[in-house]
């Protein structure tokens, strides 16, 4: 692997201003996606195959009862041990040499095994129609911009960002970055966090955090569902043996509500993240 | 902004007030991020705790429209605390200057009013002279008639119970507040204060800002690094159109617009009376006559007062409240609305909508098809057969797809080229605005009449193509020397003669020689303390830091190191530093007048008191047009020296039956009256709907939910949006009343992916005593579940 880098997110230099989610959508050519009103500056309650970033919007009274008004870009966080590569069947999703986690859409089936056991709710299916009416699925999220780097350039939302929020980076000098931006914070955040959760191995999206996760509706600790580590180290290996490995999916579908355990998901909107702003 | 947006990475303190910078201005937020990474702190002043106030280390709540009731008390609290820079305070303001006996002030008035023309007599607020016309002064400060006396009579009555029970803000918070900011006070500390329309569309809204400048002349904040008072800019060229005459009160670079009086009869009598004989105003005979040259080319000689005559002139108010009031009255006949939206934008939009409607012809230049450009429509709520207007659309081309420069608040004029060809018949306004030029002088070309005489006198020479030459244009701006041909290096080579030409003096300079246009600098290196010289070109002179002789002693030498900016090189014999001095480069500290910062003002020195506004020399808490209670400080409840509108045109609400305190205001996503970016779906899916922020004690009370639709009324009309519960408003309590106040966007119309209601349905239809810039962001309605 080449050199490992990570999207670092300040959240306590963000502003709000949301020219992440329009840089987004204008480099990936996303169309919009209109919601109804959400009783909040919040644009939409979470990404979506359209929507790859969503800034959050958070009314927090903080432990000192002053009152916070929290911001959060959210996409995917490319986790170093991704479950939705694990589980694909199709061998759709996969680790770029840049650490970013990637759909390769000639690949994908559509089976949503990925939307299903993504530990942050980030991987969404679209649906499209064929030449003869037929209905077809693909699955989309945040590539980090991944044909961006490769021309050796930053990820769209990075680039825009005009407080210096965000930045991408090699993911040592990020994560040390992060650690040492939490020290200078922790007067006024006495919670602040660096958010780069082990159960998923890392991601390759770095937090500070103003708070703890769940105040922004994130689990404190995500894990790789088991039945997808069953599944990807040992029952696909068999399958694919006695299958041959091209219709993996068919077998996935045979077996899914046997192995994807969904219960024991925490979603970036369990915790009433819609209720807050 | 006296300083610049890089400018603000310096500062010690920035006070943000009428003003959200997170939303509104996110750039500046870039130098905000950047100053408190270096230890400064962030005030954040608003009736709504904002995405400003969330990155503020000290949030302080103020009930829209009690700013100098805020400020008076800070003034106040640094005066009675003595943390005021003393020596700036004694040799660069007006504090010592002795006021004739004539000035008083009594019960909310000044002296020298008149109630039957709301007007007040200036002449009653003048300064004792010596025999040669100068100031008396008292540079101790104590005589009981020095200007910094009887200011502090003035603020006596602002102490911090009186204040905080108007503005709602909390009192503990409102000490800290004042002991933070008044700290910058202290030589060697710099703060700013950055503000917006939240402090300027007041029927108070000059004299808001008037506070600003005191308490920074008090602090010492003007003319250093990290200080000043700065307006941020809501719209990318507003700096720039200001400055090339937007108001209809001026000609280009500030000079004043002659009118209908005996004063301005001619060129002679102009300049008597409007020429201040010290200061660097004396020179306005040079920028006005060049001006003329301008305009009127070879037409114009020292024979016929250089076309001065031809200048149109008028003893009427014609400001955007006026206009509309003249057209609701059938005194206009025809308008040009060039990228204006008044029936989203206008102040008591509904009755606008209705004057536009007795217009003969309207022509409305645009991208899109606006709310005002279709107002005649059924979709607009209209009867079109009872609309008489004929009207005109013409595509106008984005900033993308045309050449210009826009200048930024921090007075920047920066040079964009075409990105790409204007789409179907779009045309840059530059081009519609030619052609229209070129054919008016066609069709009056054989005509003698007074009207044919003005437009055929025009010298109109950009080119032969459909698009003028803009290269011409810029050069026009910057300005010739007549008898050479050659470019003018800056606005000190003008003359009054009719040798030297510019169309707008403050920009002289800006293209000093052939093939060296300034706007197109783009070097972006930091040429020290935070500046960037050679990085576009900032009117006047390319100077950053408006007054930066003010950061500097008596002697030259910087109040402090930390805080420098330019000095007195005396091997040199000349000013240097960091940017262009804010003085003659040569004139040193010892010099007669080397030691007076404002070569501006006649009396080189900051005006604490200023005599010439109409509503006072010194700013006075009035209430709104509409308010929730009487005025704490006098028996005056609103400004006397605004004009009232009488009649239908714009009725006042009873705060019993309107009782919550409401204000407008913009998101990120939307600009202005919504018409470039409420067609964009991007941008439409971010902010989608109209809706009012609503603290959750309120909709509580009137049983209201979140999403809720609701119903907000006025006076003025009613209009339906989404309810957004927000514990980011909170009741107020006000002179022991409680007191509810909400906010909404005013981006909205029915018009685009994103629509919903108008907002300025509901606002009055009042102005401020000098700018009569709209009452916005104050007034009274109720609201109800719909």
């Amino acid at each position: 692997m080449a050199t490992e880098y990570v999207k670092y997110v300040d959240v306590t230099k963000c502003d709000g201003c949301r020219a992440c989610m329009v840089a987004c959508k204008n480099w990936n050519d996303l169309p919009a996606e209109p919601q109804d009103f959400l009783g909040s500056m919040q644009s939409h309650n979470n990404v979506s195959a359209d929507t790859w970033n969503v800034l959050q919007f958070v009314e927090h009274e903080n432990s000192k009862g002053g009152l916070d008004y929290l911001f959060r870009h959210s996409s995917c966080y490319h986790c170093a041990d991704a479950a939705c590569e694990k589980v694909c069947p199709e061998n759709a999703i996969s680790y770029t040499e840049f650490g970013t986690v990637v759909i390769d859409q000639e690949q994908c089936v559509g089976c949503g095994y990925c939307v299903q056991n993504c530990p942050f709710d980030v991987v969404q299916l679209k649906t499209y129609k064929d030449k003869n009416g037929d209905e077809y699925r693909k699955a989309h999220k945040c590539t980090m911009c991944t044909d961006r780097i490769e021309e050796g350039l930053q990820p769209a939302c990075v680039t825009t960002c005009h407080t210096e929020a965000m930045e991408f980076g090699e993911k040592e000098a990020m994560i040390k970055k992060a650690e040492a931006r939490v020290k200078e914070i922790q007067d006024r955040y006495p919670n602040a966090m660096v958010y780069n959760p082990g159960g998923v191995g890392g991601t390759h999206t770095v937090y500070v955090l103003a708070e703890k996760p769940s105040v922004y509706g994130m689990p404190e600790n995500p894990k790789v569902p088991t039945s997808a580590v069953l599944w990807k180290d040992y029952a696909q290996p068999i399958g694919k043996a006695m299958v041959g490995g091209v219709t993996m999916a068919l077998v996935g579908a045979f077996v899914a509500n046997k192995f994807f355990d969904k219960s024991g998901k925490v979603g970036p909107h369990d915790d009433g993240g819609e209720d807050h702003e | 902004m006296t300083n610049h947006w890089s400018d603000i990475q310096n500062t010690d303190v920035a006070l943000i007030m009428g003003g959200n910078p997170a939303e509104n201005h996110p750039i500046s937020f870039r130098w905000l991020t950047k100053a408190k990474e270096k230890g400064a702190k962030i005030i954040s002043v608003d009736p709504r705790f904002t995405r400003t106030s969330s990155k503020a280390d000290l949030y302080g709540q103020l009930r829209s429209g009690t700013d100098i009731a805020f400020l008076g008390g800070m003034i106040k609290y640094a005066l009675d605390n003595e943390l005021y820079h003393k020596d700036y305070v004694v040799n660069y303001t007006n504090a010592p200057f002795i006021l004739k006996k004539d000035y008083k002030f009594n019960d909310g008035l000044f002296s020298g009013y008149d109630e039957a023309t709301r007007s007040y007599d200036k002449t009653k607020w003048a300064f004792e002279t010596n025999e040669d016309g100068t100031p008396k002064e008292d540079k101790t400060l104590k005589n009981p008639r020095c200007v910094f006396q009887l200011m502090k009579k003035h603020y006596e009555r602002y102490d911090v119970d009186t204040v905080t029970s108007v503005t709602g803000t909390d009192k503990d918070m409102y000490l800290k507040i004042c002991e933070t900011f008044c700290s910058t006070g202290e030589v060697g500390k710099s703060g700013t204060i950055m503000y917006a329309m939240g402090t300027t569309q007041h029927t108070v809204g000059t004299q808001n800002v008037r506070g600003f400048a005191i308490i920074q002349l008090l602090l010492g904040n003007v003319g250093l690094p990290g200080g000043g008072v700065n307006a941020m800019r809501g719209e990318s060229n507003v700096q720039g159109s200001t400055d090339f005459a937007l108001l209809y009160h001026q000609l280009p670079g500030y000079i004043g617009a002659p009118t209908a009086s005996a004063k301005h009869a001619t060129l002679k009598d102009y300049n008597e009376n409007e020429t201040p004989a010290t200061g660097y105003w004396s020179n306005k005979p040079k920028f006005l006559v060049s001006t003329l040259k301008a305009f009127y080319g070879d037409n114009a000689k020292k024979s016929n007062d250089f076309l001065y005559d031809y200048l149109p002139k008028s003893s009427k108010n014609h400001s955007h409240i006026n206009l509309f009031n003249y057209m609701y009255n059938g005194e206009i006949e025809g308008t040009f609305l060039f990228g204006q939206n008044p029936v989203v934008g206008g102040p008591n939009a509904g009755k606008e909508k209705e004057a536009l409607g007795n217009l003969k012809w309207m022509v409305a230049v645009d991208l899109w098809e606006t709310e005002t450009s279709s107002f005649w429509q059924k979709e607009a709520g209209s009867d079109p057969s009872t609309i008489g207007t004929e009207v005109f659309l013409l595509p106008a081309c984005s900033s993308y797809e045309k050449e210009g420069s826009v200048t930024n608040s921090s007075r920047w004029m920066q040079y964009r080229w075409e990105a790409i060809y204007p789409k179907g018949e779009s045309k840059a306004d530059l081009e519609i605005l030619h052609k229209l030029a070129l054919e008016l002088k066609a069709l009056y070309k054989n005509e003698q009449t007074p009207a044919a005489k003005t437009i055929n006198a025009l010298d109109w020479n950009f080119g032969n193509g459909d698009h003028p030459d803009i290269d011409l244009v810029c050069k026009e701006i910057n300005g010739y020397d007549l008898k050479t041909g050659k470019l003018l290096p800056g606005f000190g080579a003008l003359m009054d003669d009719g040798s030297t030409s510019s169309g707008n003096w403050i920009y002289s300079g800006f293209y000093p020689e052939e093939g060296k246009n300034r706007a197109k600098n783009r070097d972006n290196k930091d040429t020290g303390g935070g500046n960037f010289l050679n990085w576009s070109f900032a009117w006047p002179a390319n100077r950053r830091i408006l007054y930066n002789r003010a950061s500097a002693d008596l002697n030259g030498k910087p109040w402090s190191d930390k805080k420098k900016v330019i000095w007195w090189d005396e091997t040199n014999k000349t000013w240097t530093g960091y940017d262009v001095p804010d003085f003659k480069p040569d004139k040193a500290p010892s010099d007669p007048g080397g030691d007076d910062p404002f070569i501006m003002n006649k009396d080189g020195v900051a005006q604490l008191f200023v005599p010439t506004l109409n509503d006072g020399p010194l700013p006075e808490h009035y209430e709104p047009f509409e308010s929730p209670v009487a005025n704490a400080f006098s028996s005056k409840e609103i400004n006397p020296a605004i004009q009232l509108f009488e009649g239908e045109f714009n009725l006042k609400g009873d705060n019993k039956e309107f009782p919550i305190v409401a204000t407008t205001y913009r998101v990120s996503e939307h600009w202005q009256s919504g018409t470039m970016t409420r067609n964009q779906e991007w941008l439409s899916e971010l902010v989608g709907y109209m809706y009012i922020e609503i603290s959750e004690e309120l909709a509580k009370e009137k049983g209201i939910k979140n999403k809720d639709k609701v119903i907000i009324s006025s006076a003025r009309g009613e209009i339906e949006a989404y309810a957004m519960v927000t514990k980011r408003f909170k009741p107020y309590t006000i002179r022991g009343q409680k007191v509810h106040h909400i906010g909404m966007p005013w981006h909205f119309g029915y018009k685009g992916y994103a629509t919903g209601g108008t907002a300025n349905r509901l606002t009055p239809h009042i102005g401020d005593a000098n700018t009569t810039i709209p009452e916005y962001k104050a007034f009274m309605c109720n609201v109800r579940r719909a």
